[in-house]
């Protein structure tokens, strides 16, 4: 097949779509994954090397720089803080290491939860059918519209603090719906495809049907869709604190920036104090992105084509 | 041009079930709370009015008049009543204004900014989205709007406090917070409109700059199948415009997906524009609701919480009076979702 | 050539196609040359990835990146198709060129009317133009395809499959072109609108007298339509002449191969029947298949009409279900295979009813009825390699002793429907070709040998070369092992070959009933014999219609409806009853 002589643009067309052997080496997958796994390692290595009580102390001196910088009144940042201390003379970096894998598991488990029902509950309506479907679709269409951030900002104003777990309870309760709907609308188009049909000529009983011949197929479905909840958990989680609710007692991203909007960092000029917080996250969002996107162009790849 | 009565029934049901759900939600999550927000909120007025003799009476009047001590139905029933009625009771920090006054002041200052936010958004993200695919756009939006993108994906709050600081802080071309200026006498008068738009420009950048990037993703991934259906290659092969085949034939057919994914995004992105009028302290809904919650407001935050999710279901019940209109398909089959 | 009708329309001299791929240059189309003349109609005829397509949408400069015309010349009446600027070409398209593209179902913009669509073409040629102007030309159009002036109000999803390409040719000729390209414009259709929808195409064409391209793979339609025939394979061009040449003499030994593999009525048959095998020892004195008075209604409209059959079994038989889409053929056997629910009576398994057993004797029935379904490419999870389709029923149905036991009838099966056990079975779906897939699900249904089989349009969704292989698979399988066969299909040819009964369906009834001699060869009812007259057979003098103008489908069809059914007498073993 190959009897011309290739001209450079070729060669460089050849190299984009050599990508498309293993899609899984798929750079925009890889880089957020490694995005991620930075955020954790910052959480567990920081654990290992820095003193974690700085976060709770609050007895270096207050609004400091991080190293390199000056603030306000002229003080430099100190190697005992480096990336500063907020307004109480909390150290940023122990709050970061703490806040930070917070946030993350915050989104991480909300989801989980939330992609478990909507497994259970997808299933079901696909397959019992009839009144329980109806009943199903109608609930998910119904809650996919209620926005999560305002009926937990009504909790946690009632209930007052909660703990981060209860917080991820609380969040799992809205992201059920979409990988419901999803799930759903896969499992009743799946039920009449050829390889369900031969399953059944199998006398394949119902539970091989889902979870053998149904459910490898809707992975990179699931994948994705977990990831997209993932980034919504954080952010009503984020959201909450900001508002000035979610946990109380156990420092978050959030609640940081919260603690340094009511306090006038802006205009102090104390940009480290909701600055850190803020690149952090939008890093966290940014490898979520990343990995979306790549699992997008991994499970279809007409997307490829466009870089 | 009628619409299905099913499908329209369908959509009824569905507005009803939301606005009543979210509206038990509400009224059931306190009551499920170890900690009676009643006793709080009353609490506080009592410590608001300094040390009050006989406090026990005078709570028990007051819980008396809020109908506490009814059974639990009539409480609810009544409670429903008043919902449809908008009448959220008295704000407990600001006794006795009617919270639906505090709301009405707020509503259309988050109705405005949503409107010119969340519309602009949709257009500019599906347009850059279409034009990612488009074979005869310029190479620069080929390449420089994906790169770009990576950044939307981040929530208007974080975007806010970035654009705060720079350009309200540090280079103060803005104001820092507020709806308007205290100087300018509300009204219709330039003055007023001036600083209007001053201050809401940074609130709403900060909502389109990051929220545009999920249209414009979206867009791509339907452009991209629509680009291969065989009416669009029908149609280059009609000799049509390269441009009016690009909004007749390919956005016209890529957009039905994407406006019910608006109708679905919608309640998302109402949350996260009162983050943003938090943020910057914007005379909305958001100011509102941080307000309540700093103050223990309870019926504030029921009465703002409920109005917002009522926003949201009455939006989406709105797409999809809409939605039949613009796909003939939908009309004539009455198709159910 | 010999007598070539008006002056060089079209001239492709030295045609080169190419597209870059990882593994290297793909050539797509290698030096073609050709000449299509005003008023003469061109077959392209080859099997897909030939490079027909590739060439058409190279004519119209429409090549899907990263394609690229690398070598050759393109004539269009004197102008130089390749030196001209993008806006050249675009004005080109259309009022010079014109494209009938293949997949009638998605070619028209389904958020606009049909006029509207007929409009921006005219519109963007000839700038802006008078409402009624366009009104007018747009309802001559539709008229000159037999269509009326409200369709162009419609939406095409409001359109059938056979309008909606009537309304492509109207806009094909709307500008009045010299060349009308029509790719496979009639792949998805019915015989009966296919016939409607070709005529329709050739009247246009003459009318108009331009040239006209027809790409295609059925050897049969091609010798019905066109004057000429280029026969292509792998880009190469490999035959060309005259439909009488190619069809009498074939020189090369691919255009031979096309013309054998089209099935006829009466002729040879493609089977070689030698031994039969008894039928498999039955436990059972009842009949293995039994319907009694089964109907099926959905919503308002019934898909089968109330039917009675018993098929006894005894000695292993095909019983051919023939109808259009829409018949209620895969109704019935959907019904059948117990997927459905019939909406009347029952449906009898050796005497048991398949939807009141218990889950026990599911699973014995289950193996004794399987099937072949139209669609290869959707019956294999691609998820798993394909040995999952062959080894887990066959496990699950306890008939394996032990791995080594089930690797070995694996690998039986696979020799006995000629396919590589090494090569094939270690790979996922999408690494076979679907008739390779299609030949595994027959190897599967042989490695169970149940008592039935349903094959539903077996070879309806596999290169025309390949058909006849599977179909000998399947037949083998009531020849070799004793098993009964439904054979559900469209193609009268093939059911006529394979089958000891046939019935035909028409809109849920069975209208005709018997030995396939009698009911193909020699039909009684009007519908059959519309169905057989609508058969594009690749002979000459069997004319479809040339000389047919007034030719309705619609009142023809409405004719059958009122016909009574016509039972052609019975076979041993297969009793029907018609109410």
């Amino acid at each position: 097949m190959t009897d011309a002589p290739l001209t450079r643009a070729d060669r460089r067309l050849q190299r984009r779509m050599r990508r498309f052997d293993n899609p899984w080496l798929n750079p925009k997958l890889l880089w957020g994954i490694g995005l991620l796994l930075g955020i954790v390692a910052l959480g567990l290595i920081g654990r290992m090397l820095w003193n974690l009580d700085l976060v709770f102390t609050g007895s270096a001196t207050l609004k400091l720089p991080p190293v390199g910088f000056e603030n306000l009144r002229r003080q430099p940042g100190v190697w005992d803080h480096p990336l500063g201390t907020d307004g109480s003379g909390r150290d940023m970096l122990a709050l970061i290491v703490i806040g930070a894998p917070n946030s993350l598991f915050v989104g991480l488990m909300a989801s989980l939860i939330g992609m478990g029902t909507g497994i259970v509950l997808g299933f079901t309506a696909g397959f019992v059918g009839g009144r329980t479907d109806d009943v199903i679709r109608v609930l998910s269409d119904v809650m996919i519209t209620i926005p999560p951030l305002l009926i937990l900002v009504v909790f946690q104003s009632a209930f007052g603090d909660v703990s981060l777990t209860m917080m991820a309870l609380l969040i799992a309760g809205f992201v059920w719906q979409s990988p419901t709907r999803l799930i759903r609308a896969q499992v009743l188009s799946m039920r009449q495809s050829g390889y369900v049909q031969m399953a059944q000529l199998s006398g394949a009983p119902t539970h091989h049907i889902m979870f053998r011949e149904m459910l490898p197929n809707l992975v990179p479905y699931l994948f994705g869709s977990f990831i997209a909840n993932v980034t919504t958990s954080i952010v009503t989680a984020v959201g909450l604190e900001v508002l000035g609710l979610g946990p109380q007692r156990i420092p978050t991203l959030g609640r940081t920036i919260y603690e340094a909007i009511n306090a006038g960092a802006l205009i102090q000029n104390l940009w480290w104090w909701w600055g850190i917080p803020t690149i952090l996250l939008a890093v966290m969002f940014i490898g979520l992105l990343l990995i979306n996107l790549g699992l997008d162009e991994v499970s279809n790849p007409r997307l490829r084509r466009l870089s | 041009m009628r619409l299905p009565r099913k499908y329209l029934v369908n959509r009824l049901v569905t507005l009803f079930l939301t606005v009543w759900i979210a509206a038990t939600l509400i009224w059931i999550i306190p009551r499920l709370s170890p900690v009676d927000p009643a006793d709080i909120m009353l609490g506080r007025m009592a410590a608001g009015a300094g040390a009050v003799e006989n406090a026990d009476a005078i709570l028990e009047q007051l819980k008396e008049n809020f109908g506490l001590n009814d059974p639990l139905v009539v409480q609810y029933v009544k409670y429903l009543k008043n919902i449809v009625l908008f009448d959220f009771g008295l704000s407990t920090a600001t006794f006795p204004t009617k919270v639906s006054s505090l709301i009405a002041r707020a509503l259309p200052w988050t109705l405005g900014l949503m409107l010119l936010s969340l519309v602009i958004t949709f257009f500019i993200g599906n347009l850059l989205g279409a034009l990612m695919v488009w074979s005869h756009s310029p190479r620069l939006v080929r390449v420089a709007i994906p790169a770009a993108m990576v950044f939307t994906s981040i929530p208007p709050i974080l975007s806010g406090l970035l654009l705060m600081w720079v350009f309200a802080a540090k280079l103060r071309w803005f104001p820092l917070t507020g709806a308007y200026g205290l100087t300018v006498e509300p009204g219709w008068n330039w003055a007023f409109v001036q600083s209007v738009l001053h201050h809401g420009f940074l609130p709403a950048l900060s909502i389109v700059i990051v929220t545009f990037g999920f249209w414009a993703l979206g867009m791509r991934g339907l452009m991209i199948t629509v680009q291969g259906e065989d009416y669009v290659k029908l149609a280059e092969a009609k000799g049509l415009r390269p441009r009016y085949i690009l909004y007749k034939y390919m956005i016209r057919n890529a957009i039905l997906p994407q406006i019910t994914a608006f109708a679905l995004k919608i309640g998302l992105l109402i949350a996260g524009q009162v983050l943003v009028e938090r943020i910057f302290a914007y005379n909305g809904m958001g100011k509102l609701l941080y307000d309540a919650i700093l103050d223990q407001d309870f019926p504030v935050i029921q009465g703002v919480s409920f109005v917002i999710i009522l926003m949201t279901a009455v939006s989406v019940f709105l797409v999809d009076l809409v939605y039949p209109f613009i796909d003939p398909r939908i009309r004539h089959e009455g198709a159910t979702s | 050539m010999t007598d070539s009708g008006g002056k060089p329309v079209l001239t492709l001299k030295d045609l080169s196609i190419e597209f870059p791929t990882p593994q290297g240059i793909v050539k797509a189309v290698k030096s073609l040359s050709l000449t299509v003349h005003l008023g003469r109609r061109v077959g392209f005829i080859g099997e897909s990835g030939s490079g027909k397509t590739t060439t058409a949408l190279g004519i119209m400069q429409m090549l899907a990146e990263p394609g690229r015309i690398s070598g050759g010349r393109i004539d269009l009446g004197g102008t130089d198709v390749l030196g001209l600027s993008d806006e050249q070409m675009r004005l080109t398209r259309l009022s010079r060129i014109a494209y009938i593209p293949q997949g009638a179902m998605n070619s028209l913009n389904p958020v606009m009317r049909v006029e509207n669509q007929l409009w921006d073409g005219v519109v963007a040629h000839e700038g802006k133009i008078d409402p009624d102007e366009l009104k007018r030309r747009s309802g001559e159009a539709l008229a000159s395809v037999g269509l009326g002036a409200h369709v162009g109000r419609l939406y095409p999803h409001e359109l059938s499959g056979g309008m909606k390409q009537r309304v492509c040719i109207a806009l094909g000729m709307i500008l009045g072109p010299e060349l009308i390209i029509a790719d496979e414009p009639t792949s998805a259709l019915d015989v009966v609108t296919q016939r409607q929808v070709m005529l329709t195409l050739k009247d246009v064409q003459t009318r108009i007298g331009s040239g006209l391209i027809l790409i295609g793979h059925d050897m049969g339609l091609m010798t019905q339509s066109v004057d000429e025939l280029a026969v292509l394979k792998d880009g190469v061009l490999v035959e060309h002449g005259t439909v009488r040449q190619i069809i009498e003499s074939p020189q090369h030994p691919y255009t031979q191969d096309l013309i054998s593999s089209v099935p006829l009525v009466g002729g040879d048959s493609f089977l070689n029947p030698s031994t039969r095998a008894a039928a498999p020892e039955r436990d059972s004195r009842e009949p293995l298949l039994r319907f009694e008075n089964v109907s099926k209604v959905y919503g308002e409209v019934t898909a089968l009409h109330p039917v009675s059959f018993t098929l006894q079994g005894d000695t292993p038989q095909i019983i051919s279900i023939v109808g259009q889409s829409g018949s209620g053929k895969s109704t019935m056997g959907s019904i059948m295979l117990g997927f459905n629910p019939p909406s009347t009576g029952r449906v009898l398994f050796e005497g048991h009813d398949l939807l009141r057993i218990n889950a026990a004797e599911t699973l014995k029935f289950r193996k004794n009825i399987q099937a072949v379904f139209q669609d290869p490419y959707a019956c294999f999870n691609p998820f798993y390699r394909v040995r999952h389709a062959l080894r887990y029923p066959f496990k699950r149905f306890g008939l394996a002793r032990d791995e080594a036991h089930i690797q070995a009838k694996m690998e039986e099966a696979c020799g006995a429907v000629g396919l590589d056990p090494d090569l094939v079975l270690p790979r996922y779906p999408h690494q076979l070709s679907g008739g390779q897939r299609q030949r595994l699900i027959v190897a599967r249904a042989l490695m169970l040998s149940p008592k039935l089989l349903i094959a539903d349009e077996p070879v309806s969704m596999v290169d025309a070369s390949l058909r006849a292989t599977i179909l000998s698979n399947i037949y083998d399988l009531k020849d070799k092992y004793g098993i009964s066969i439904l054979y559900i299909t469209h193609d009268l040819a093939t059911a006529y070959h394979v089958s000891d009964y046939v019935m035909v369906l028409f809109k849920g009834h069975v209208v005709e009933a018997g030995p396939p001699k009698q009911v193909i060869g020699d039909p009684q009812h009007p519908y059959t014999q519309l169905l057989i007259n609508s058969i594009p057979w690749p002979d000459l003098h069997r004319s479809w219609g040339r000389d047919e103008a007034g030719w309705d489908p619609t009142a023809e069809e409405a004719r059958a409806a009122e016909a009574p059914p016509k039972l052609r007498g019975n076979v041993p073993g297969f009793d029907l009853v018609v109410q």
